[in-house]
């Protein structure tokens, strides 16, 4: 996106294109090493990618020759993969438009003064600090229904008779996982809105209420077009960032049999790790990256977050 | 998008390291010696300095050969050494569960080339058929283990269970008494969790008389197999076992024994000395796992060390280097420290009297393995992981098995 703003910025007439040539000459020592890095662990992995997806690989990681689309039809074959693109979609869209309405109440929240602000905004901060295999496991084990503290705790306050199973049915475990996915990407979201907010300027809030508009109005009139690029920002890397979301999956619904609390990121984990199928994992994680594309694809054009007012 | 370049950073990166090994062993080379790559996965805590002390002391004897020693955990292993394969890397010698896909392969040197001919006689014949196809022995079994039932005595003392089970019948009435106690007690531990759920299942099949090999062919869906895990579903519906069996591991589930809240759990050589660790005033004591109609029958398990056959420059070193290894008073140090059951007839007379063991070394005879030489077992049992819970998730045992099965046809 940023590349192409640039590109289109129009360049002065006289010989623009050899002054252009000369200069990318020019800048190639120091464009190097990063282009280096981008072809070898960006390009080159991708490609190896394509390419193992469509080879005949066996259990133990010996290239048997081409296959074609075989790892394709397989995958497509799975009767698993209805339940799992479905699962994905609510994983996705839940968890981003959930984190999305709680950051920007928070965000509101946060940007009033108030004794203490800095503590709270601190405090906002932890999910994001912590590793998300810690959180994760926090929850996993608390939601233990033998030795549990949460499910302890409901016991002792009278909800629960005995502890009861969270993290051991596949939807009960679904919802847990989507509840500390949003949990984890609160803060940066809150972050980025905050961010936004404080270029609201007050003159025109100001203006606004002058003019007899009441909180409601001010927010979707008047604050909520300011905030517009910054919450695209938000969701997008967010859509990304869950979409390829494997550790909070894993830990809290790994050990659940079947694929009914699977998306395709921990499906690709499961062909790799129990089904020792390289290439059919290879096919899904082609998959998986052509509807990410997609997905931002759509989300561009029905939205045009970017555009200028 | 992260993920994606992160992962695959690891992998190129991985792949580098890789390549620099294999230099690495061409250097050594040419100094005159061989340098010899070893991929262990660790079994305890102290696997690491058990074999560093191994190795030091086969260093010294041996000044022409260099072993450099590569630990995974076992969560990671297979997908170490697939990468290593995939890029031409493969360890000179590695300790895994399954031989079967590198012999298919065509990657492994047959025992009797890697070992001495005293060596290969010393293997216990059942290890030793285990460990071949089609009578070509390619895994040298380095460690082994069988399953007993533990049980609570406390527990059944109170439900009025006078003798452990040897039934099925038996069993299930047993945990039902158990489980009648209330309180948090449960009858009988079933981990049908994604960690060993195809460990569980075996101990039900094989106590029917079951198979998972028709032969040459895996064959999941026969009449047995179907008629014991439809048992083990009935042992769930009737709450003899702990809640949603489908969804526990066998280690937490193991601590929840531990804790005393278990009646009856299929338990392994380690038990013995996490029960000591954790909870050494815990009442039990152990019985052979009951079976259908109560024929003695137990999981054994091996585990193999086998030499890749890489570029064929480093089978005089590889073969020093295991007879080593396999000779009596270093093979019996390695298996005790570990705790795990010898495959070698010196090393089982060596340990015969060690009481830790003595419950698992009488079931061993009547010991049922894996069909792990069939290259389409790794498949069948990541299926069987994956898949096998569902009958605790009110799945129906014959939906469940044929789904396991198309599994394994590919």
């Amino acid at each position: 996106m940023m590349t192409n703003k640039l590109m289109e910025v129009p360049a002065p007439a006289i010989s623009a294109r050899r002054q252009a040539r000369r200069d990318l000459v020019a800048a190639l020592p120091w464009l190097l090493p990063a282009l280096t890095l981008i072809v070898t662990i960006v390009l080159f992995p991708a490609g190896y990618l394509v390419w193992t997806s469509t080879r005949d690989v066996s259990v133990v990681g010996v290239d048997r020759g081409p296959a074609g689309f075989d790892n394709y039809v397989t995958l497509f074959d799975s009767p698993a993969l209805g339940r799992v693109l479905l699962n994905t979609a609510i994983w996705v869209v839940g968890v981003v438009v959930v984190t999305l309405l709680v950051s920007m109440a928070l965000a509101q929240f946060l940007d009033k003064a108030f004794p203490g602000r800095r503590l709270v905004r601190l405090a906002v901060i932890v999910p994001w600090a912590a590793s998300v295999v810690m959180t994760a496991t926090v929850f996993y084990y608390g939601l233990d229904p033998y030795y549990g503290v949460m499910n302890q705790f409901l016991v002792d306050v009278g909800i629960l008779d005995t502890g009861f199973g969270f993290t051991r049915q596949p939807v009960p475990a679904f919802l847990v996982a989507m509840g500390v996915a949003v949990f984890v990407s609160l803060p940066f979201t809150t972050y980025t809105i905050l961010a936004g907010l404080q270029m609201v300027p007050r003159e025109v809030v100001e203006a606004a209420s002058v003019d007899g508009a009441g909180p409601v109005r001010t927010y979707w009139s008047v604050i909520f077009p300011v905030l517009r690029p910054a919450i695209a920002v938000a969701v997008l890397i967010n859509i990304i960032n869950v979409f390829n979301s494997l550790p909070i999956l894993r830990t809290l619904t790994g050990s659940i049999p079947g694929y009914d609390a699977d998306t395709t990121t921990t499906l690709i984990f499961k062909y790799i790790q129990q089904d020792r199928q390289v290439e059919t994992a290879s096919a899904l994680s082609v998959v998986n990256f052509v509807i990410v594309l997609a997905v931002i694809g759509i989300y561009l054009r029905v939205v045009r977050p970017m555009r200028d007012e | 998008m992260k993920r994606f370049v992160r992962s695959w950073a690891a992998v190129a990166v991985a792949g580098l390291t890789l390549t620099g090994c294999g230099f690495g062993g061409g250097d050594g080379q040419s100094e005159g010696g061989s340098t010899l790559s070893f991929l262990v996965p660790s079994y305890s805590d102290g696997t690491k300095s058990l074999w560093e002390g191994i190795i030091a002391d086969f260093e010294t004897a041996h000044s022409d050969v260099n072993v450099e020693l590569e630990i995974q955990s076992w969560d990671n292993i297979n997908d170490v050494v697939r990468t290593k394969v995939q890029s031409n890397a493969a360890p000179d010698i590695l300790n895994i569960d399954a031989f079967s896909g590198f012999a298919a392969d065509d990657l492994l040197y047959p025992a009797d080339e890697v070992v001495s001919a005293n060596t290969v006689a010393d293997f216990q014949q059942s290890f030793a058929d285990n460990a071949s196809i089609d009578g070509t022995m390619y895994g040298l079994p380095l460690i082994a283990s069988a399953r007993t039932m533990f049980y609570n005595t406390e527990l059944l003392e109170r439900a009025g269970v006078a003798a452990p089970p040897k039934t099925w019948d038996q069993l299930l009435d047993a945990a039902k008494k158990v489980a009648g106690l209330g309180d948090g007690v449960y009858g009988y531990g079933m981990p049908l969790g994604s960690e060993e759920a195809q460990g569980e299942t075996s101990i039900w099949t094989f106590g029917n008389g079951g198979s998972w090999t028709n032969g040459s062919t895996i064959a999941v869906n026969t009449p047995a197999n179907l008629e014991a895990v439809t048992f083990m579903k009935r042992m769930i519906d009737e709450k003899a076992t702990q809640p949603d069996p489908g969804a526990s591991d066998r280690t937490p589930m193991l601590d929840v024994f531990i804790q005393g809240k278990i009646g009856m759990v299929v338990a392994l050589p380690p038990t013995v000395g996490q029960i000591a660790e954790k909870n050494p005033s815990l009442k039990y004591a152990s019985a052979p796992i009951p079976t259908r109609d109560g024929q003695p029958m137990t999981l054994g398990v091996a585990d193999h060390l086998m030499a890749f056959k890489n570029k064929g420059d480093k089978q005089e070193a590889v073969k020093t280097f295991l007879d080593y290894v396999f000779s009596a008073p270093v093979y019996t140090k390695f298996v005790d420290t570990e705790g795990f059951l010898p495959t070698t007839k010196s090393g089982a007379a060596a340990l015969a009297g060690k009481k830790e063991i003595a419950s698992f070394l009488e079931v061993l005879p009547s010991a049922r393995f894996y069909p792990s030489t069939n290259p389409q077992w790794a498949t069948t049992q990541g299926a069987m992981q994956s898949l096998m819970g569902q009958i605790g998730q009110g799945k129906e045992p014959r939906a469940v098995l044929d789904e396991i099965q198309a599994k394994a046809n590919g």
